[in-house]
């Protein structure tokens, strides 16, 4: 017995010899390769942590976008089938049982786990708010206490919103895709907000000991902007109000194919606001429901050139969509004849009715297409985008363009993007190059015969008949293009290019917001610019510019002639709050020097005094301003760009508004007092919220105008009804007026019309006076001195005055 | 303790103080490992690090106690129970059917008797205990061919229950082993159990090649599929390779003398049921292969105490539970261990002392209050 004991002693330690060596050679042979597997098995267990996306505030820390931390909803499937998927139904259960809504049903997501027993990674809902989720978060967080409840984690994401929706849309831009900005601030400063994104990881210290460690993420950084909501809103809600008075009133549409609105202080370069119309939600900015989707596939030449249409159907009674459902319908049972007999006599039609589109694939069942107004020029179908495409195909295909290239417009921002001959508000600029050089004097004065000939052309003046003799503020006042042109002629093409190129038109002014124009192609060169050119040229004929170039240029005409850099950001703060970067106001240039700058101010004062800018004076303040009119390529069109420049108040700018319509919707549209009067509505609430008083006595009618204004203000209406009657209609005088001429209505006398249509003469306005109260805009009894409450009539405590 | 005096004064009995010291370092250490094997899971799953540990240490306390109780009784009291225990252990493997059984872990093995109990470690014991006084009843009749099948058809019932009702083939394997075993060193003959050992190796390995080479679809049974995983840990990395492969890593990451106590990675949710079956690659993993090969010569140096008891007991009924307990404890050393390191195909055993397991521990260490009682029972010359 004890041999075999022995015997069963060694056998067993046979074995364990065996498995010793075993060990011993797992080690020598993987040793390397296995740390190597633990440690990368590690590494793969690390968790991104997103980086919160900057806020874009306004300068008085309004938030204008905003990255809202959300959740997703994860799932691992691995988990929940293990133990043959013992908390499957629990945890399904579980969160369904929460107001999730999850992008799959119970029965989807059951048959996804079990059909993915090795995935370990699934999200089920996306972007869920903290509310939402928080009764999953106590699950996941407690796993001890909801044992039954496995696979399901949290990931941390965020989503970007716009608390003011549509306001400062061209502005901010928006942000698609993986955190990329689009457009705006969003796209230009992308890197900025976009902070750097965190992890989570193990890895081993020098002792070889694991450590857990966290690299936080970095939050975006904060840009605090010059823009100020309330002026934005202002200037938003005076465009919006404009284009819903004019809409369908000469065609069908908004009352502008555009309308552009840029407030800058002329003394740093900020821009307090920049609107142009239509805008779009930046929280939803692919919604095309209120887009005029334009599909360049015209369904009648399609259905003919086919032979789908015989000309014998009555399409003149359908409208756009009823054509199109019509012939796509008949395009269809065309193709199944063509499929079923292959008729020959719908191939003979085929080839008189579309000679030029036949080819060899005659018998092709596919529907050749033409698109729209292609069709003429267009002989080899190589150039068919539509080739070998039904027609419903064809049309989903141009729609889808259509859609795309209607978006992209209105993402666009037109007040840097979109450029256009800028007409009469380039007069200033003219001026000023010759007074600065010398050549004007200021005491000149000019006969105006309504037309002159410059190179052989006759160009005319905007009133045919002609201005008589003007003085040299007074050739501004009247915006007289034939005294410009002598001007123009005087200074000489050198210098007035020299001055050109000095208010940098042509050239960017790198404002801080992606999808600034570059005009250079669209300005004269100096040394192919003919006489012609030159005289168009100095009343801002001829050439092409953007209203951030016309505006940031005409805040240094009147600010002493220092061309500031415009910019949108003041200041980048950290995620903590401190800043990190102030961008200070910088001069580029001096365009012109004090002076002359004085000089034309008062020459623009004149020109709201006195002048075609009348209409644009807000009530109670004096302002500079110069109308502009331009006609648009093709000339003969009967389309204008309107615009209107102005600065206030007069003795000490504070503010520039400029503001551009392009083609109002209206029957004549040469009449830059659309302009005018929506730059006036908007510095009539804009400069009292400034705080800039009042220095100017009001009219009764002024008075009545502005009370009515704060009772709309004040209750927060958006109508605009009042503005319109006491506005008046402005009406054309017949006489003195050329309607063909690119000035058009500028020096038209107005008058003013009750409201029992009676004629006003400027005068007869000037009835009993109230005085306003320049501080709070409220009127002064004229007996008490007690100010009184615009819409009540009782008397105010003037200590609570709470207006702005 | 003053029964540890006792054969000092009398210089008449041999204790054993080399085999409890080793069996106490065993259950100590075991207990060390085990709380750094397991308090990372169990922080996870039960927010206490001490989880496991605590229950471990409740059921080794309890172990010891009942080692020393044992150790004092005269073995051969145990006799007269033998067969009691044979019937009971075996209705016990059927009770696991009954409501009182319980699953966990995917596998019905356990018994809810107020605290609960694995009857495969119940049947162990027994078996020894029955087959040790069997042996002894049947005399020179086993050294005949028909008392020897007779004998060794008697551990078929518990194998057969062992492997059918609780799904358990280790077990049953071991069960089978351990009495095979035990009639190896009671009888002169080899033959017979060189071709029995022949079979069942030719079985195997023809069961191991008809699957490698896909003659028996690996898809029957999940026992087929893990040999699958055994042949190419690798190829199945994603699943039934998943924990072998693991074990490995952390034996192959531990280099001579491993990361230092309470470092391994691997234990951090990377090796499933690191503190059951894979406690060992843990060991290498923290101890590396120097702590790893002490363990194994710790064991080593206990089955040799069993050898020497064994070789010196008082009668034939001491020696056999003895050579008993020295297989079980041999067999679950070697098996488990050649699970961790991928020399055989994976199946749930434990590494005895060490691995967690209540019922295991208390079991293991009434064995060794045997082994200690038939030690007390050695007359020494003088």
């Amino acid at each position: 017995m004890s041999i075999k004991l022995a015997v069963l002693f060694v056998m067993i330690l046979v074995a364990f010899a065996f498995l010793g060596i075993r060990l011993f050679i797992i080690n020598r042979d993987n040793g390397d390769k296995y740390k190597k597997r633990v440690l990368s098995q590690q590494a793969y267990d690390s968790i991104t942590i997103p980086a919160k996306r900057g806020d874009i505030v306004d300068r008085n820390n309004t938030k204008l976008a905003v990255s809202q931390k959300v959740y997703n909803v994860c799932i691992d499937p691995k988990t929940l089938n293990k133990d043959d998927g013992a908390n499957l139904e629990s945890t399904i259960t579980a969160l369904y049982a929460s107001p999730i809504e999850f992008s799959y049903t119970k029965d989807e997501l059951r048959s996804y786990i079990l059909a993915n027993p090795d995935s370990q990674y699934r999200i089920i809902a996306r972007k869920q708010g903290y509310e939402t989720v928080s009764d999953i978060m106590n699950m996941v967080n407690n796993p001890s206490m909801y044992p039954d409840f496995k696979g399901v984690w949290l990931e941390d994401t965020y989503v970007r919103q716009y608390p003011y929706n549509s306001l400062a849309c061209d502005v901010i831009g928006f942000v698609q895709g993986d955190n990329e900005g689009a457009y705006g601030l969003e796209e230009f400063y992308n890197s900025t907000l976009v902070g750097t994104n965190g992890r989570e990881y193990g890895y081993l210290n020098d002792d070889e000991n694991l450590e857990r460690t966290l690299k936080p993420a970095q939050d975006g950084k904060t840009l605090v902007t010059s823009i100020d909501v309330n002026i934005q809103s202002i200037v938003e809600k005076n465009i919006l109000a404009f284009n819903e008075e004019h809409r369908n009133e000469a065609r069908e549409g908004a009352g502008s194919t555009n309308t552009g609105v840029i407030v800058m202080d002329p003394n740093n370069g900020e821009v307090l606001a920049m609107a142009s119309y239509p805008t779009f939600n930046l929280n939803d900015p692919r919604n095309t429901d209120n887009l005029d989707i334009k599909v360049e596939l015209d369904p009648e030449k399609f259905g003919l050139m086919n032979g789908i249409l015989d000309g014998n159907t009555d399409i003149s009674e359908m409208d756009d969509s009823e054509l199109a459902e019509t012939v796509r319908k008949l395009a269809e049972e065309n193709k199944g004849e063509q499929e079923a007999a292959d008729n020959p006599e719908a191939q003979q039609e085929n080839t008189t009715e579309n000679p030029e589109n036949q080819t060899a694939e005659d018998d092709s069942s596919n529907i050749e297409i033409n698109v729209g107004n292609k069709e003429e020029d267009n002989g080899s179908e190589t150039d068919d985008p539509y080739e070998g495409l039904t027609y419903a195909e064809a049309y989903d295909k141009a729609y889808e363009e259509a859609k795309m290239e209607a978006l992209n417009s209105l993402w666009k921002n037109f007040c840097i993007n979109s450029t256009y001959e800028p007409g009469s508000t380039m007069k200033p600029f003219t001026m000023a190059a010759g007074l600065e050089e010398g050549i004007l004097k200021g005491d000149e004065s000019y006969v105006c015969n309504g037309v002159t000939e410059v190179g052989g052309h006759e160009i005319h003046c905007s009133n045919r008949l002609g201005h008589g003799t003007l003085t040299f503020s007074g050739a501004l006042e009247q915006s007289c293009n034939v005294a410009f042109m002598k001007i123009g002629t005087a200074i000489g093409k050198t210098v007035f290019m020299k001055y050109n190129q000095l208010f940098n038109f042509g050239l960017k002014t790198n404002i801080d917001l992606t999808g600034e124009a570059l005009t250079n192609s669209l300005v004269f060169d100096v040394n192919t610019m003919t006489p012609t050119d030159l005289a168009i040229s100095s009343f801002g004929q001829g050439f092409n510019v953007t209203m951030i170039q016309m505006a940031t240029g005409f805040c240094s005409l009147i600010n002493g002639g220092y061309y500031y850099k415009p910019h949108v950001v003041t200041k980048v703060l950290d995620s903590a709050g401190t800043t990190v970067e102030t961008v200070e106001p910088r001069v580029l240039k001096q365009t012109v020097s004090e002076e002359t700058s004085e000089k034309i101010r008062e020459l623009c004062v004149a020109v709201v005094d006195n002048g075609t800018g009348k209409s644009a004076r807000p009530a109670g303040y004096r302002i500079g301003g110069k109308t502009g009119t331009a006609e648009k390529y093709p000339r003969g069109t009967e389309n204008y760009v309107i615009s209107f420049m102005s600065f206030a108040p007069a003795d000490d700018p504070q503010i520039v508004c400029y503001v551009v319509i392009d083609e109002p919707n209206v029957g004549y549209q040469a009449q830059s007092k659309y302009a005018a009067v929506l730059c006036k509505d908007i510095l009539t609430e804009v400069l009292p919220y400034m705080g800039i008083f009042q220095t100017e006595e009001l009219t009764e009618k002024e008075a009545e105008e502005l009370a009515e204004k704060q009772q709309e203000f004040s209750t927060g209406s958006s109508g605009t009804e009042s503005e319109e009657e006491v506005t008046g209609e402005i009406i054309v005088d017949s006489e003195g007026n050329n309607n063909e001429s690119a000035e058009g209505s500028e020096n038209s006398a107005i008058t003013f019309v009750d409201e029992s249509g009676n004629e006003l003469d400027e005068e007869d306005r000037t009835g009993e006076k109230v005085e306003i109260d320049p501080e709070t805009g409220y009127a002064i009894d004229p007996t008490t001195g007690i100010l009184l409450d615009p819409q009540t009539g009782e008397p105010i405590d003037p200590t609570v005055t709470d207006l702005q | 303790m003053s029964e540890q005096n006792r054969p000092k004064k009398k210089k008449k009995y041999f204790f054993d103080y080399t085999m409890l010291f080793i069996v106490l370092f065993l259950v100590l250490f075991g207990l060390v490992m085990l709380y750094s094997t397991s308090s990372y899971e169990a922080n996870i799953k039960f927010e206490d690090p001490a989880f496991y540990f605590r229950k471990q240490a409740i059921a080794s306390a309890i172990g010891i106690v009942v080692m020393l109780v044992v150790m004092l009784v005269d073995y051969h009291y145990v006799q007269r129970f033998a067969f009691i225990a044979y019937v009971v252990s075996l209705i016990l493997i059927i009770l696991v059917l009954t409501p009182l059984g319980y699953e966990a872990g995917g596998a019905r093995r356990w018994l809810n008797l107020g605290m609960s109990l694995q009857p495969a470690e119940v049947a162990k014991l027994a078996l020894i205990v029955f087959f040790a006084s069997v042996v002894c009843k049947f005399g020179d009749a086993i050294k005949e061919r028909r008392g020897f099948l007779t004998v060794l058809g008697l551990a078929l019932p518990h194998a057969f229950c062992v492997l059918t009702i609780t799904q358990n083939l280790s077990s049953a394997i071991i069960i089978f082993s351990i009495v095979f075993m035990m009639l190896f060193v009671a009888t002169p003959q080899y033959k017979e159990y060189f071709i029995i050992a022949g079979i069942a190796v030719v079985f195997a390995v023809g069961m191991v090649l008809l699957i490698k080479y896909d003659v028996i679809p690996a898809g029957l049974s999940y026992r087929f599929a893990r040999v699958k995983a055994w042949l190419d840990p690798e190829a199945y990395a994603s699943n039934k390779g998943f924990q072998t492969l693991q074990a490995l890593y952390a034996i192959g990451s531990g280099d001579i003398f491993g990361k230092g106590l309470g470092e391994s990675i691997q234990k951090l949710g990377y090796l499933p049921e690191a503190q059951n079956d894979m406690i060992f690659s843990i060991i290498c993993e923290e101890l590396g292969l120097f702590g790893a090969i002490a363990i194994i010569l710790l064991f080593v140096l206990l089955i040799w105490r069993f050898m020497v008891i064994a070789n010196n007991a008082s009668d034939m009924f001491g020696a056999l539970i003895v050579v008993g307990v020295m297989a079980h404890i041999s067999i679950q050393v070697i098996l488990n261990i050649a699970v961790v390191t991928n020399t055989i195909p994976n199946t749930g055993i434990t590494l005895p002392f060490i691995s967690y397991g209540g019922s295991s521990i208390v079991f293991l260490l009434a064995e060794m209050g045997l082994v200690l009682s038939v030690s007390r029972s050695i007359r020494l010359e003088e």
